[in-house]
């Protein structure tokens, strides 16, 4: 009697473990397995053949992504790195000269278009100033100088034709240069003397000076384009003399200003134009975009 | 042309003309001369003198630069020609006799800017005075410019 007692008792206390040992593992769980998810993934027609073996091989996944990126890749259309070379002339000065301004800058550049995006500039070109003003002691000469710009661009309308640019620009600019301030009449009234008068002539000074600009860029016929740019400019260093400071400085303008803007007239010579995606290219384009945003 | 590129080019253009006439000169932001700024100091602090009369000697018509004035400072315009010039500080006080300041210089031709004109700057090379009521004299920038800042401090007993 005792003897099965004990056994009960024993039995009650295995069963109560053997609980206990269920309860700490992990209950282990059955997700049920949709029809759907063991369909295979049949490649779009046109797919291209290294994409549909890694289809047939069953890695369907991988080949989605580089179907993707292969969609991508097809939207935008890529030009070649050396696309065109753009020569420009910069006659905004001639205008401004019309409207009253003493001084005139003109210049050429040579602007190399690398993938439609990159583009290193060349700028080089002279300036002269000549002002006598009426209410002012003096006369002003900037004598026909140099100067040195390099830099590069950034086309934002990259996607687009080269035509058509928008673009942000930085500029280092150098110029040397000599200005003489003649017909000088000073007017010392206390000590009388009167019309004080004296010339300098011959001034050297070279100065250093930065860019960032805006530019739009729009053909307007065959390889013809015409461009803007809104410049913000500030000098680096200049040289001073004993006898003064220089007002003008050929490519920069006058010492004291901040802004400048510039109209050019650009002709286009196209390169490596057989790698250019071509014009009909841009439907096939535009339905490649389609099916990718169609695939998101 | 298109009629789009063309809206674009007038519209340039309008913005050009607008620069253009909107790029004026401002104004000069200092004197439109060289001259130096004196001030009157005693005991270490700034000081109004009273009933001052200074002028130049030589000056023609006997012109008056300061004539029975308070003033805290004076300009003293500087000869061109002469390399020197000398002023006389009148105290019109009985008893207290007048100042002599002697100053010798180079004149400078300089062109500030096209805003200020072209002018003459003075470099101090030299200074004498009489000690009626001065104590002292200390030229604090010998570089006379069109800055509107003081160049000499005369000292008061």
């Amino acid at each position: 009697m005792m003897r099965s007692k004990i056994y009960m008792v024993m039995c009650i206390v295995a069963a109560v473990l053997i609980n206990t040992a269920q309860a700490q593992e992990p209950q282990r769980k059955v997700t049920p397995v949709k029809p759907s998810t063991n369909k295979v993934l049949t490649p779009p027609k046109g797919t291209d053949e290294k994409v549909i073996e890694q289809y047939l091989s069953g890695d369907s996944t991988q080949a989605r992504a580089q179907e993707i990126k292969d969609s991508l890749a097809r939207i935008y259309p890529h030009y070649p790195t050396l696309t065109e070379l753009g020569l420009g002339l910069n006659f905004s000065d001639a205008l401004l000269m019309a409207f009253g301004q003493k001084y005139s800058s003109f210049d050429i550049s040579a602007t190399l278009n690398m993938w439609n995006r990159l583009q290193p500039v060349l700028v080089v070109g002279l300036g002269r100033a000549k002002d006598t003003s009426d209410d002012m002691n003096f006369t002003y000469t900037g004598r026909l100088s140099p100067y040195l710009k390099l830099g590069a661009n950034y086309n934002f309308l990259f996607k687009k034709e080269p035509r058509y640019q928008l673009y942000a620009g930085v500029r280092l600019g150098l110029s040397t240069f000599k200005y003489s301030i003649t017909d000088v009449s000073v007017n010392n009234s206390y000590w009388g003397e009167g019309n004080y008068s004296y010339d300098l002539r011959n001034i050297g000074s070279h100065a250093l000076w930065g860019e960032l600009l805006l530019g739009l860029k729009v053909g307007i016929a065959g390889n013809w384009s015409l461009g803007w740019e809104a410049k913000f400019h500030n000098l680096f260093s200049y040289k001073k003399s004993d006898n003064g400071k220089p007002w003008y400085i050929p490519g920069f303008g006058t010492r004291g200003s901040k802004w400048a803007f510039g109209i050019s007239a650009y002709y286009t010579i196209p390169l490596s134009r057989d790698r250019w995606p071509a014009v009909d290219d841009k439907n096939k384009i535009k339905k490649a975009a389609r099916q990718h945003n169609a695939t998101q | 042309m298109k009629k789009k590129t063309k809206q674009v080019v007038l519209i340039a253009l309008s913005a050009l003309a607008g620069l253009a006439t909107s790029c004026n000169n401002g104004n000069c932001p200092g004197n439109s001369n060289a001259i130096p700024l004196a001030e009157f100091y005693q005991d270490g602090s700034s000081v109004i003198i009273n009933n001052l009369t200074v002028y130049g000697i030589g000056a023609p018509g006997d012109s008056l630069i300061l004539d029975e004035a308070s003033a805290s400072s004076v300009y003293m315009p500087l000869h061109i020609s002469t390399g020197n010039c000398c002023y006389v500080l009148d105290y019109n006080t009985e008893g207290l006799e007048a100042d002599t300041i002697k100053l010798e210089y180079d004149a400078i031709p300089y062109f500030e800017s096209h805003e200020c004109g072209a002018m003459f700057n003075f470099r101090i090379t030299g200074i004498e005075y009489t000690l009626n009521a001065i104590d002292s004299i200390a030229i604090t920038r010998t570089l006379i410019n069109n800055d509107d800042v003081a160049s000499i401090k005369i000292y008061m007993q």
